[in-house]
């Protein structure tokens, strides 16, 4: 009996996966292979099956993403012959068996496959979702795993290091987790830990995860994916260096003032290592918790304003991107100050990237259309734009206009405008469906902050004179430079 | 010549303590009995008086940072912790002890614990053994198994730790950190065995 309910349930998984991957190869119209072949996958019964937070293309959602990478994959070699077409299928077997098991990016494919699953009715309020989702997490770890951490890091347990440690994280951070905790001194912070090996597990992955796509793609795209998956694993790997994110944490706090109203911790350096950091606990809550106390416009647009400015601040004065758009990095208090928290996901734009950021956005407020063309085939790798499909450099170039709206309207943006958010995201749906998805990894990372950035100020529903902010900002960094 | 109890522990302590200066410099294979009795200034045939082979001498250190890592993991428990952790808290506790022998331990373990049937059994390794697995099994108790695990579960667990010293031994990752995480994976995948909740491929994770 058992068996047959099991049976059932995987029939109606099958229905349900079949419906909602994409559909029209010549090869195979109804995607039934493939939905099979995913099913199949995720139906093997793995060691690791139980263990919390590692998922093996369990869920529905999961096995959409995978469906979708697998599509897209499998269109790259639609016209090989029938042996090659047998041997990329195996490789994409396995890579997709090795996807579902990289427990650190669950959260974020998962969420993916949810909002894939409602194409193209998808709303709003679910791709702010999702964007929220896209960061790397690790397992969870007990207290007697965070204990050896600390013998390893300091050579003393957490009791003896602080006056009082929560044996209980109180939230999930990159790669590992967060403890509150007491300094002798008396002063409250926030400890993170980052779960051991966890680079180690990532430079394997990636690796495997290159070697298994490797015969399945000989494009010019595919060293578009490379390079993009080498930035992926360079940002992955930086996460997992809590000494860097504390020297960005330090550079962050100095350039705010108490008149600007935005909360960098203070990093302790004495409780700090490269696997441990320790910095002062911000009281506040977050955005949900915020959005819940039903808050006037005029509180939301005073946040919405100073996390434009804190992000414009660290773009123009650092050349930074806080390229990490979990909303869980923001925090509300309740002295009306916003705090930022980690930094372990910052992209320092090189000076060439720098500039040539910088003259997108002029060409595009200059209006200078020959300028702003020559900038996307930049982004989108070609040598000029002439080289470009028409239509895809019309639709990188509407995207782009998108995001320049803000920059261009004087007084007061509203980024709770559904119409407006809407615009984005059907402008990103259209680039990835026709596959214009080509592009320098820096745009990875300015995509996430933009789309990070204005999901949570459409979540809050907020406004702010964005124009005058960015030409403060600017005008600041140069006054500075001076 | 008698020699008191008194001399009789010195000689012993500093045989051992010389004994794992030389398998960390020479390592375990390349010494030999005739060093470490040099070196602890006895005759070769005196030093066969406390061991009586090298694999004994060896094992002896490990028996000896196994009893610590156990005296350790009592300290250090809170009682507040569950199965999983407390597992991981007296395994963590015992590897920390043992890290000064790290170096020269693999060939020592594979000889003293292999579970293969041997024409010698180490005395020294299968009483570390028996104690490691009495721990566990007490362990086991405190959080409700009223009955011993049976053979097949104990076997299990002897492998996945037998492949967790392997795995130790070999580590070249910082502060073992790699093996951290297969000790979490393997005492999570035994507490769900012998729990006996049906495998759910990660859907209770994942909705």
């Amino acid at each position: 009996m058992q068996v047959e309910d099991g049976r059932d349930t995987e029939t109606l998984q099958m229905e349900m996966l079949l419906d909602a991957l994409p559909k029209g190869s010549a090869t195979d119209p109804a995607s039934l292979a493939l939905a099979r072949l995913i099913t199949n996958i995720s139906n093997k019964k793995v060691p690791v099956s139980s263990f919390s937070r590692i998922w093996t293309l369990g869920s529905l959602q999961a096995r959409v993403s995978a469906g979708y990478f697998a599509y897209w994959l499998r269109s790259r070699f639609s016209d090989a012959e029938n042996k090659q077409r047998l041997k990329s299928e195996a490789h994409l077997a396995a890579a997709l068996k090795l996807f579902g098991t990289m427990g650190y990016m669950r959260g974020a494919v998962m969420k993916v496959g949810q909002l894939l699953a409602n194409l193209p009715e998808v709303v709003p309020e679910e791709f702010a979702e999702v964007l929220s989702a896209l960061h790397f997490e690790a397992p969870p770890m007990h207290f007697a795993m965070v204990r050896e951490v600390f013998l390893d890091e300091f050579g003393r347990e957490p009791e003896e290091l602080f006056a009082s440690f929560d044996r209980q994280a109180f939230a999930a951070a990159s790669l590992g987790q967060v403890h509150r905790a007491r300094l002798h001194s008396g002063e409250e912070v926030a400890v993170k830990i980052q779960y051991p090996g966890i680079a180690h597990t990532i430079k394997a992955d990636l690796r495997n995860l290159r070697l298994l796509l490797q015969p399945l793609c000989l494009t010019i795209d595919w060293q578009d994916t490379l390079a993009k998956l080498a930035d992926i694993e360079r940002m992955l790997l930086m996460e997992t260096d809590y000494g860097q994110e504390a020297a960005y944490n330090r550079k962050a706090r100095l350039v705010f003032n108490d008149a600007d109203r935005i909360a960098v911790p203070l990093v302790h350096d004495q409780y700090s290592t490269r696997r441990v950091l320790t910095t002062e606990y911000l009281h506040g809550c977050h955005i949900n918790d915020f959005l819940a106390t039903d808050p006037g416009q005029g509180e939301r647009d005073h946040f919405t304003r100073l996390l434009t400015v804190a992000t414009y601040r660290l773009y123009y004065r650092l050349h930074w991107l806080p390229a990490d758009p979990h909303p869980g990095n923001f925090i509300f208090m309740a002295d009306g100050r916003l705090g930022m928290i980690d930094f372990g996901c910052t992209l320092t734009l090189s000076d060439e990237e720098w500039v040539f950021s910088n003259e997108a956005i002029q060409a595009a407020l200059d209006k200078d259309l020959q300028g702003l063309n020559r900038a996307i085939a930049r982004a989108c790798r070609f040598d000029d734009p002439g080289d470009m499909e028409p239509d895809r450099l019309e639709v990188i170039r509407q995207g782009f206009y998108w995001f320049m709206e803000p920059w261009q309207q004087e007084g007061i943006f509203d980024f709770g405008d559904r119409a407006f958010f809407l615009r984005g995201i059907d402008n990103v749906i259209e680039a990835t469906r026709k596959g214009y998805t080509r592009s320098l990894p820096m745009t990875l990372w300015s995509n996430r902050f933009t789309f990070g950035g204005r999901a949570f100020c459409y979540k809050l529903k907020g406004r702010c004179e964005f124009r005058k902010i960015f030409k403060q900002e600017a005008a600041g960094a140069a006054a500075k430079l001076t | 010549m008698r020699i008191s109890e008194q001399a009789k522990q010195e000689n012993r302590s500093r045989i051992l303590d010389k004994a794992a200066e030389i398998f960390n410099s020479k390592g375990f294979e390349d010494s030999t009995t005739r060093d470490i009795a040099l070196a602890a200034g006895l005759a070769a045939g005196t030093l066969f008086n406390y061991f009586p082979s090298k694999e004994t001498l060896a094992m002896t250190m490990v028996s000896e940072a196994l009893v610590q890592g156990r005296e350790d993991y009592l300290r250090r428990c809170t009682g507040r912790e569950e199965l999983a952790e407390e597992l991981f808290l007296f395994v963590a506790s015992g590897l920390r002890r043992l890290r000064p022998l790290r170096p020269f331990l693999g060939p020592v373990l594979e000889r003293s614990l292999s579970p293969f049937p041997r024409k010698n059994v180490c005395q020294e390794g299968e009483t570390a053994r028996q104690e490691h697995l009495a721990a566990v099994q007490s362990i086991l108790a405190r959080h409700g198994f009223t009955e011993a695990p049976d053979y097949v579960a104990m076997t299990m667990y002897w492998s996945l730790y037998l492949g967790i010293l392997a795995f130790w031994s070999n580590d070249t990752s910082p502060n073992q950190e790699a093996s951290q995480a297969l000790i979490d994976y393997s005492i999570r995948m035994f507490v769900q065995l012998i729990s006996g909740s049906g495998a759910d491929k990660g859907e209770a994770d994942a909705s």
